[in-house]
C-alpha cells in the first residue's frame, strides 16, 4: 500500500517539476497549439465566400446600430417603445383581472366563507390576508410583465442587446463595471428579480456583483404606479393645474434618472472598495443577427422569466398578507398591533420626513412593491379610525380617483414633503422579498444578500433624512 | 460492470455518476451535450428532451443543471446539459463541472453542438473533449444561418479529419434531429467506432513532459483510457485530477477503449 | 431636538464619524485591525523569512541584518533569535544564522502562503501590482494550512508568484534559484524577464513605474556602470544598474525574438487586419485567459470590425466571430509587424 502511495505522490512531484521547468507559458503553448491544430481542420472543411457577401447583412445593421448619430437614438426609441408598450399595454388587461380577483371574486368567497360559518378571524388571515394580497400581486404583476418579458427576450434573440451593451460600455467602464450592466439595469426596470437573474449574462464575477447589487436601483414596474400616484397627488397639486400633468411626469422621470444615478455611483464605489478584491474579465461577443421566433420566444419568456418571478411574489404574498391583516387586527389593550407601531415609531420617521404609516407598510409589504399604497391606504384609514372608506379592517384597498387618495394622506397628516420623501424612499429601499431571494439564489452568499438589502435603505434614510431638514430649515 | 467483451454495453460509470447526482435507475445510455455559448444548444436540448425536462444544480455548485430523456430504437437515453464554454482548461466552475463530468461521469456519447459560421472557434472546445472521451458526435447546429451567410462546411470532411461523426442540423427547423439521433444510438451501442484527432503538438518541452508523465500514470492506472490528458491537467494544477491520483479513484474508471499516444 | 439645524449638524457630525471609521487605509477601524497585527508571531516568522531569503540568495545572515530588516532594535532582535533557537527552528554559529530543517519547513510554509496569495492577487482581483506585496505580508501570517490549500486548489496549483518566483509545494519543494541579473547582460543578447525583486518597494515600485513584468523580452543595448540601457518588447528603456539588480532574467524558452517597437491591436483602424504576436504577460489570469479561449493567440488573423459610438471597445473579427475588446486590453495584444508577416 505505502508503495502506491509513493508512486502516486511521485507522478505529483515529477509534474511540480515539469511545471518549474516550462514556466509560465504551458497554458499559451497548449492554446496556440490547439488552435493551430483547429485552424488546419477548419481550412479543409470550410470554406469561406468573399467577404462582402458573408456578413453583409450584419455588417450593414452594425455599421448603423453603432454608428455615431444613430446609435443613440434608435436605442432609446427602441427602449422607449418598449416600456411604453409595457405601461400602455398593462392597463387593461391589469383591470380586468382587479376586477375579477379583487372585485369579484373575493366578496364571492367572503360570503361562502361567512355561509359555512368560518369564523371572523379565519376568514380575515386567509381571505382578507392571505387571498387579497396574492390576487393583488397577481393582477397588477402579471400583466406588465407578460408583456415585456417576450419584448426584451425578443431584442435579445433577434441579437440586438449586445449592441447595446457595446455601446453604453464607456460610461459602465468608468465606473468599474461590464456593458452588460445596461442590459440587466433595463430589465430591472421591468422587474428586480428578473434583472438579477439576468445578470447572468455577465461572465466575470466582479462585475456580475455589481450589477447584482445595484440592480435595485431601476425603478420597477412595481413602483411606477406608487411614484405616478404620489406626483399626481402632492407635487402636480402643488402646481397650476395646467402644469400639473408635466410637472408630476417629469418628477417621475426625474427619480427614475435619480436611480440610473444613484446605480453607477454605487457602482464605482462598490468597484473601489468592498468589491476591488473580486475578479474581473471583460469580453463581449456581437453574435450574428439571427430572425427572432415568436412563438418559441412567447413560450420560454413566460415559462422562464414571468411565472417564474410570479410564483416566487406570490409565495411571498401569502404569509405577508397573512401578517398585514393580523397587524391590524390583532389588539393589545383595544390598540391594534399596527397602532401601536405607527404611534412609537411616528416621532423616529418625523425626522426622516415619513410617518409610521410609511415605516410600516415598508416592512410589511415587503413581498411586493405593488401592494405598497393599498397597504398605506388601509393602514391610515385604519389608525385615523375614518368610517366608510375602504373595506374594513387589515383589508387592503385602493381607490379610483388620486383626489379622494389625497384627502385620505392629507388627514393622515402628508404634506408635499411627505410625498416627496417617499418617491425618494420608494426608489432607495430595500429590494422586495422576491428580489432579496433571487439574490441570495444567485450569489449564494449572505453577505451580498445583506449589502444588497441593506446599502439602499441606509442610502434612502440619509437621503431623506438631509432633505427634510433642509427643506424644514429653508420652509421655516 | 467493467467487461471489455462486451461491445454494445453502456460505458458509462455508474457510480460516478450516482456522485454526480446523475440517476440512471430507468436509463439505458447516459449523453452529455456540451457547446459553446450561443451555438444553439439549449435549442438541441429542448428539440431532444420536449418537455420531458428539469432543471437544477450541479451537486455542491451553483452552476445551473437541465436534464431529460429520449427514446430512440428502443433504448432510453438520459441527456444531461453541461454549461456552455469555450474551453474545459480554465479554472473557472463551468468549465470544471464539464470536464469533470466528462472524464469521471464516462457518459455514452458526448455531443458537442458547434455553430457551423465559427467552426475554426468552435473546434477547440471539440479537441479538447476529443482528448477526454472518444465517443463524441458532433452536431454541425446552424447550417440555415451558414447558408445565408454563403459559408460551406463540408461535414464529411470535417467528420474524417476528426473521426468522430458530424450531423449538419438548423435545430429551429428541427433539420438533422433524426440523423443525429440515428448517431447518437450509433456510437452508444458501439455500433459505430469512433478515432477522435489527437491534439499535435510541435513544443519539444511539452511533448516531452506530457509523454514522460503518461507513462508514468499508465504504469500506475494501466486501465485509464486517457492518460494524455490526466497529464496536461497536471501540468496545469487541476486539483481534482491531484486528488483523484492521489486516491486512486483514477483506477476505477471503466475500460473505453486504449488510445495510443501520437505525436507531431 | 426636532430643529432642523440641530439635525442637520447631527447628521453631518455622524457621516463625518462613520467615514473616520471605516475609512480604508487610515480609518479608525483599519488602524485598530493593523495593531493587533504587529504582534510576536508575526515577527518571528518575518525573521524565519528573512533568514530563509539570505540562505537562498547565499548571503550570509546576521543580527543586524536581522534587524535592519524588520525594522526593530538590535535587542527585539536578539530576543526574537532567542526565541526561535529556543523553538528549534534555527541555529546560531558564532555570528552566522541558519535554519534547522523545521526552520526551513515553516519558513516556506509562510513563504507559500505570500506568494500564492500574490498570485491570487494578481489573477483574480482587480488590485494593482504594488498592493499585493503589503497585502501578503499580512495574509501569510494568518492562513491556515487547510485554507492555504484550498486557495491553491481553486487557482489552479500555480507554481511562480506574479514576480517570477517559484511557489513552495506545499511538502515544502522549491527548485534551485535560476537565472542571472539584468546586469551580466551582453550588449545584443536576447532574453526574457524571469523575477523582479519586490523589496526594497522604493525601487520596486521605480520597475513598476517603467512598466516592466516578468515575461516582458529583453534587447540589451549597452551596460556599464553608470547606466543599463535596453529594449523591453520592443520599448526603449534606462535604469541604473542598482536598480537593474533586482531584475532577473532567463533564456527565452517558446516566444520568437521580436526587434523594434511592437505594434499594438489597439493601432488597427477599422478594416484593417493583423497577425496576433503574443498577448503581455502583464494581462493576467482570467482576463488572459479568456482572451485566448476567444481564439486570440500568437498567429490569430485579427482585424478590426466596428467601432462603437465613442471609440472604445472595438468588436474584432476572430476566427469567424465577433468580439468586443475595450481600449486597454487591445493595448496589450501585440501584432507581428507587417513586413515579418510574408
Amino acid at each position: 500500500m505505502e508503495k502506491i502511495l509513493d508512486q502516486r505522490e511521485k507522478i505529483i512531484s515529477e509534474a511540480n517539476k515539469f511545471r518549474w521547468e516550462l514556466g509560465e507559458n504551458l497554458h499559451d503553448i497548449l492554446m496556440e497549439n490547439i488552435y493551430e491544430n483547429a485552424a488546419e481542420i477548419a481550412k479543409k472543411a470550410v470554406k469561406y465566400p468573399d467577404k462582402e457577401i458573408a456578413f453583409s447583412f450584419d455588417r450593414t445593421l452594425d455599421k448603423i446600430l453603432t454608428s455615431k448619430y444613430l446609435g443613440f437614438p434608435l436605442m432609446f426609441i427602441m427602449l422607449g417603445v418598449v416600456f411604453w408598450l409595457t405601461i400602455q399595454g398593462s392597463n387593461y388587461p391589469s383591470g380586468l383581472l382587479s376586477n375579477l380577483l379583487v372585485d369579484t371574486i373575493h366578496p364571492v368567497l367572503r360570503s361562502f366563507a361567512a355561509n359555512i360559518g368560518f369564523p371572523w378571524w379565519l376568514s380575515g388571515v386567509l381571505i382578507d390576508g392571505a387571498y387579497l394580497s396574492m390576487a393583488w400581486v397577481v393582477s397588477v404583476m402579471l400583466p406588465p410583465m407578460a408583456i415585456f418579458f417576450p419584448l426584451y427576450t425578443l431584442l435579445e434573440d433577434f441579437g440586438y442587446l449586445p449592441r447595446v451593451a457595446f455601446n453604453m460600455d464607456p460610461l459602465y467602464k468608468k465606473v468599474g463595471a461590464h456593458g452588460r450592466q445596461a442590459l440587466t439595469m433595463a430589465m430591472g426596470f421591468g422587474c428586480n428579480a428578473a434583472g438579477v437573474i439576468a445578470t447572468r449574462v455577465i461572465d466575470s464575477p466582479r462585475e456580475r456583483l455589481i450589477a447584482i447589487i445595484t440592480n435595485n436601483f431601476s425603478l420597477c414596474n412595481g413602483r411606477w404606479p406608487t411614484q405616478i400616484l404620489i406626483a399626481t397627488v402632492f407635487i402636480g397639486s402643488a402646481v397650476p393645474a395646467y402644469l400639473a400633468g408635466i410637472v408630476s411626469a417629469a418628477a417621475v422621470v426625474f427619480i427614475a434618472v435619480l436611480g440610473i444615478i444613484f446605480s453607477l455611483l454605487v457602482s464605482w464605489f462598490l468597484s473601489r472598495s468592498l468589491l476591488k478584491g473580486e475578479a474581473s474579465a471583460f469580453s463581449l461577443e456581437l453574435p450574428p443577427y439571427r430572425p427572432p421566433r415568436v412563438l418559441q420566444t412567447l413560450y420560454t419568456s413566460l415559462i422562464d422569466r414571468t411565472i417564474f418571478v410570479l410564483w416566487r411574489a406570490v409565495v411571498f404574498s401569502v404569509p405577508a398578507g397573512m401578517l398585514i391583516w393580523l397587524v391590524a387586527n390583532v389588539t393589545i389593550d383595544g390598540v391594534s398591533l399596527a397602532n401601536h407601531f405607527i404611534q412609537y415609531v411616528n416621532p423616529i420617521a418625523f425626522v426622516f420626513g415619513l410617518n409610521g404609516v410609511i415605516f410600516l407598510a415598508y416592512i410589511i409589504a415587503i413581498p411586493a412593491n405593488e401592494i405598497v399604497i393599498p397597504t398605506i391606504l388601509m393602514l391610515t384609514v385604519a389608525n385615523l379610525g375614518i368610517q366608510g372608506v375602504g373595506a374594513g379592517s387589515g383589508v387592503m384597498f385602493e381607490l379610483e380617483s388620486s383626489a379622494d387618495v389625497a384627502a385620505i394622506l392629507q388627514a393622515g397628516g402628508w404634506t408635499i414633503l411627505t410625498g416627496i420623501n417617499l418617491m425618494l424612499f420608494s426608489l432607495l429601499h430595500n429590494p422586495c422579498s422576491t428580489t432579496i431571494f433571487t439574490i441570495y439564489k444567485e450569489t449564494r452568499s449572505w453577505k451580498w444578500t445583506l449589502v444588497s438589502t441593506f446599502l439602499p435603505i441606509a442610502m434612502g434614510l440619509t437621503i431623506t433624512f438631509f432633505v427634510t431638514q433642509i427643506w424644514r430649515l429653508v420652509t421655516n | 460492470m467493467i467487461n471489455d467483451n462486451c461491445v454494445n454495453c453502456p460505458a458509462h460509470n455508474l457510480s460516478n455518476l450516482k456522485k454526480l447526482g446523475i440517476d440512471m435507475s430507468s436509463f439505458d445510455y447516459v449523453v452529455a451535450l456540451a457547446g459553446n455559448p450561443n451555438t444553439g444548444k439549449s435549442t438541441v436540448f429542448n428539440y431532444l428532451t420536449g418537455l420531458k425536462q428539469h432543471t437544477g444544480n450541479w451537486p455542491g455548485k451553483t452552476v445551473t443543471r437541465a436534464e431529460g430523456g429520449f427514446e430512440y430504437n428502443g433504448k432510453k437515453f438520459k441527456l444531461v446539459d453541461l454549461p456552455g464554454t469555450y474551453s474545459l482548461l480554465s479554472t473557472s466552475v463551468d468549465e470544471e463541472v464539464a470536464r469533470d463530468f466528462i472524464l469521471f461521469g464516462q457518459p455514452d456519447v458526448t455531443v458537442i453542438v458547434i455553430d457551423a459560421t465559427r467552426v475554426e472557434r468552435n473546434l477547440n472546445l471539440v479537441l479538447q473533449i476529443l482528448e477526454i472521451t472518444d465517443r463524441v458526435v458532433i452536431c454541425l447546429n446552424l447550417m440555415d444561418e451558414a447558408r445565408r451567410n454563403k459559408i460551406e462546411v463540408d461535414a464529411r470532411t470535417l467528420s474524417k479529419e476528426l473521426g468522430v461523426p458530424v450531423v449538419p442540423t438548423a435545430a429551429r427547423q428541427g433539420e438533422g434531429m433524426n440523423e443525429l439521433l440515428k448517431y447518437i444510438y450509433e456510437v452508444a451501442t458501439g455500433a459505430y467506432v469512433c478515432k477522435p484527432y489527437r491534439i499535435k503538438s510541435r513544443s519539444k518541452e511539452l511533448n516531452e513532459a506530457i509523454d514522460k508523465l503518461s507513462k508514468e500514470i499508465q504504469q500506475e492506472f494501466p486501465n485509464l483510457p486517457n492518460t494524455r490528458w490526466v497529464a496536461l491537467r497536471l501540468l496545469e494544477g487541476d486539483q481534482n485530477i491531484i486528488n483523484a491520483i492521489r486516491n486512486g479513484e483514477l483506477g476505477n474508471l471503466n475500460v473505453q477503449k486504449i488510445v495510443e499516444l501520437q505525436e507531431a | 431636538m426636532n430643529e432642523p439645524l440641530t439635525l442637520l449638524l447631527l447628521g453631518f457630525a455622524i457621516l463625518i464619524l462613520v467615514f473616520v471609521l471605516v475609512k480604508p487605509e487610515s480609518g479608525i477601524i483599519s488602524l485598530l485591525l493593523k495593531n493587533k497585527n504587529a504582534n510576536q508571531k508575526t515577527l518571528l516568522e518575518d525573521a524565519l523569512k528573512f533568514i530563509y531569503n539570505c540562505e537562498y540568495n547565499k548571503i550570509n545572515c546576521t543580527l543586524n541584518s536581522i534587524a535592519g530588516n524588520l525594522n526593530i532594535s538590535a535587542d527585539a532582535a536578539a530576543g526574537i533569535v532567542a526565541k526561535l533557537q529556543n523553538m528549534g527552528l534555527i541555529q546560531v554559529d558564532r555570528d552566522y544564522l541558519t535554519l534547522t530543517s523545521e526552520g526551513k519547513s515553516y519558513a516556506l510554509r509562510v513563504i507559500r502562503v505570500h506568494r500564492l496569495w500574490e498570485k491570487f492577487l494578481a489573477d483574480e482581483t482587480s488590485m494593482t501590482e504594488k498592493d499585493w506585496h503589503k497585502a501578503a505580508e499580512e495574509i501569510e501570517h494568518k492562513l491556515s494550512v487547510e485554507e492555504t490549500e484550498k486557495l491553491a486548489a481553486q487557482i489552479g496549483n500555480p507554481v511562480f508568484d506574479p514576480h517570477g518566483d517559484p511557489i513552495p509545494t506545499a511538502e515544502g519543494e522549491l527548485p534551485e534559484k535560476a537565472g542571472k541579473h539584468l546586469t551580466e547582460m551582453k550588449p545584443g543578447e536576447i532574453a526574457t524577464i524571469i523575477h523582479i525583486e519586490d523589496e526594497p518597494h522604493a525601487i520596486y515600485s521605480q520597475i513598476l513605474a517603467e512598466g516592466l513584468y516578468p515575461g516582458m523580452q529583453i534587447r540589451m543595448i549597452e551596460v556599464n556602470d553608470r547606466r543599463v540601457k535596453f529594449e523591453a518588447n520592443g520599448e526603449e528603456c534606462i535604469l541604473s544598474p542598482l536598480i537593474a539588480k533586482s531584475i532577473t532574467i532567463g533564456p527565452i524558452k517558446f516566444e520568437k525574438p521580436v526587434e523594434g517597437k511592437l505594434k499594438t491591436l489597439s493601432h488597427l483602424k477599422v478594416g484593417e487586419k493583423g497577425v496576433v504576436l503574443g498577448i503581455a504577460k502583464s494581462l493576467r489570469g482570467q482576463q488572459r485567459r479568456r482572451l485566448m479561449d476567444l481564439g486570440i493567440v500568437p498567429g490569430t488573423e485579427i482585424e478590426a470590425e466596428l467601432e462603437s459610438i465613442s471609440g472604445d471597445p472595438v468588436a474584432y473579427r476572430v476566427r469567424g466571430a465577433t468580439i468586443a475588446l475595450r481600449k486597454d486590453q487591445a493595448d496589450k495584444i501585440y501584432l507581428v509587424k507587417e513586413e515579418e508577416k510574408n
